[in-house]
């Protein structure tokens, strides 16, 4: 069996037999004691995320899934739905399983599914995505903590905090990894 | 990525972490100089760094004007030299010291380079140093933040509070219902338990990696959750450079302190005999050989002033870079150092 050295991000293993997507990893040598990989989980159908520390060349089962390129359609607040498209056919995948991810998607946006005995279980996005400021307020003047930013909401409800120049029908390029502003994407 | 200096520019709370980084510093100082302690600088380039099996020192080159070449390292710990000054007559010592560990991360608690508060005292075990640990702990926020209570990951920490002691034996028999005692001598026990918290182990695993599996799963995340808690004796073969207990020599006189699951300190009553120094370090080396790390000799100087007679006394490494990310309330070290690893060095991970 691989060993937890080959685990990545994205990675995801069988963990007490369910599916888990690794969140996050971290090799740590600590000062008494045996080499270890901490990682943080996420349990793919639940979408709770705990800690997991594994020894370091420890055997674990990585879950082979089936790629596939889906395009967002809409949400009923429970269930997003995408069209698969290759086979045309519609898939929904729960809100559990997109968590953060939910909020960059606008209608028409083109994402990978990864799919686990005909369950997607984890999808992946672009890394940087464009979206267009809907609602801005002028930066209130003299706040006095030295924050250069402001909050604003992106044209799927999405909240996040820019640099204060940012006006209403601007686009954004957001990293959809950490959830952050990084630049003014006007054409 | 954007330059550091941009990042400090524009990031106000970064600045603040950096300014609460520097009153840390200033409240530690103040503590132990109120304390009658001495503050000693030792070196950082050593020819002999600490022996610990799975840490990785930088190595390098040290040159005289002749260009005679001798072997050098960037020390793990200034933990020899401390103990050299305590033999040498000081009773009371700290030192603020950077230290260097390679194959560490370069985010969460880790940066391969990092400060390390290290005081020493004479005439006082582990207890001893606890009190004063806890002493310093709520001066220091009391000082820099003017309050004891902590907001820390979403929860309120308060410093405040008793702080909680717990033995090794005791925090396994709660959290993951093992008796240590019995384990000891039986691995299966360890085995059977990691298997039952998901991680199935081949049988010839090493004890203390048994051991780990185990704590690091099912006991380390709960330690220190709503106040600070010490704990103490852990198994002799987890604690190189410390005194075996008189209660029970199975257990050394060791000591970590976790506050809110961060792993903030380490301390021990150290260990004075220079025979049992020799034959632990001779121990560790051959496992560093086992492992494939650089492999050093043990130091002959620190062994020789041990035999010349170390008294009866005390000693603890506390991670100021966590410290600081306490009072902060920051849980990536990278948001209390000015320019971590990761700016200058890549970090491959994808």
């Amino acid at each position: 069996m691989p060993s937890v050295n080959e685990i990545n991000k994205e990675s995801v293993v069988m963990y007490k037999d369910e599916p888990h997507i690794v969140v996050e990893f971290q090799h740590v040598n600590p000062g008494k004691g045996g080499s270890f990989v901490r990682t943080r989980l996420k349990n793919a159908r639940t979408g709770k995320v705990f800690e997991n520390t594994y020894k370091a060349a420890e055997s674990v089962e990585f879950v082979d899934l089936e790629r596939r390129n889906l395009q967002y359609t809409y949400n009923d607040g429970k269930n997003w739905f995408f069209m698969d498209q290759a086979s045309f056919e519609e898939i929904f995948i729960p809100k559990e399983v997109l968590a953060e991810k939910a909020n960059y998607l606008k209608e028409g946006q083109e994402i990978q599914g990864f799919f686990y005995e005909g369950e997607c279980l984890n999808v992946v996005l672009p890394k940087k995505m464009v979206l267009k400021v809907t609602e801005a307020f002028d930066a209130v003047k003299g706040d006095s903590s030295g924050n250069i930013t402001k909050e604003v909401t992106l044209e799927t409800g999405y909240k996040i905090k820019v640099p204060i120049f940012i006006k209403e029908g601007d686009l954004l390029s957001i990293n959809t990894d950490t959830g952050e502003y990084v630049e003014r994407a006007n054409q | 990525m954007e330059p550091r200096w941009k990042q400090l520019k524009n990031d106000a709370q970064l600045r603040k972490n950096l300014e609460l980084r520097a009153k840390t510093i200033a409240a530690v100082r103040a503590f132990f100089d109120a304390r009658g302690y001495l503050e000693v600088e030792t070196p950082l380039v050593v020819a002999k760094p600490g022996m610990e099996p799975h840490l990785e020192p930088f190595q390098t080159t040290v040159r005289d004007p002749f260009g005679n070449a001798s072997e050098a390292f960037l020390i793990t710990s200034p933990e020899y030299a401390m103990k050299k000054l305590l033999v040498a007559g000081f009773p009371k010592i700290y030192q603020l010291a950077k230290c260097f560990r390679n194959g560490e991360a370069f985010e969460g608690r880790h940066n391969p380079e990092f400060t390390m508060l290290e005081w020493y005292r004479t005439e006082t075990d582990y207890r001893g140093i606890m009190d004063e640990t806890e002493a310093l702990v709520k001066e220091t926020a009391e000082r820099v933040l003017g309050t004891k209570v902590l907001s820390w990951r979403g929860e309120t920490l308060d410093l405040g509070q008793p702080w909680e002691r717990l033995t090794v034996a005791e925090a396994m028999r709660r959290h993951a219902d093992v008796d240590l005692d019995a384990a000891l001598s039986d691995k299966k026990i360890l085995l059977d338990v990691a298997a039952r918290l998901g991680h199935a182990l081949p049988a010839e695993t090493a004890w203390d990696d048994a051991f780990f599996s185990v704590f690091l799963n099912a006991v380390e995340p709960q330690l220190g959750k709503k106040v600070p808690t010490f704990l103490y004796d852990y198994p002799v073969s987890m604690a190189a450079l410390s005194k075996p207990s008189a209660r029970d020599p199975r257990y050394a006189e060791r000591f970590e302190l976790y506050i809110g699951g961060l792993e903030l300190a380490n301390a021990f009553t150290e260990l004075t005999d220079a025979k049992e120094q020799r034959k632990r370090l001779e121990e560790e080396r051959a496992l560093r050989q086992q492992l494939g790390r650089i492999d050093y000799a043990p130091d002959e100087d620190f062994l020789a002033a041990l035999e010349a007679g170390m008294p009866a006394s005390g000693g603890i490494a506390l991670g100021i870079d966590r410290l600081v990310m306490l009072l902060a309330g920051e849980e990536d070290i990278r948001r209390v150092l000015a320019f971590p690893a990761g700016v200058m060095f890549q970090d491959k991970k994808a």
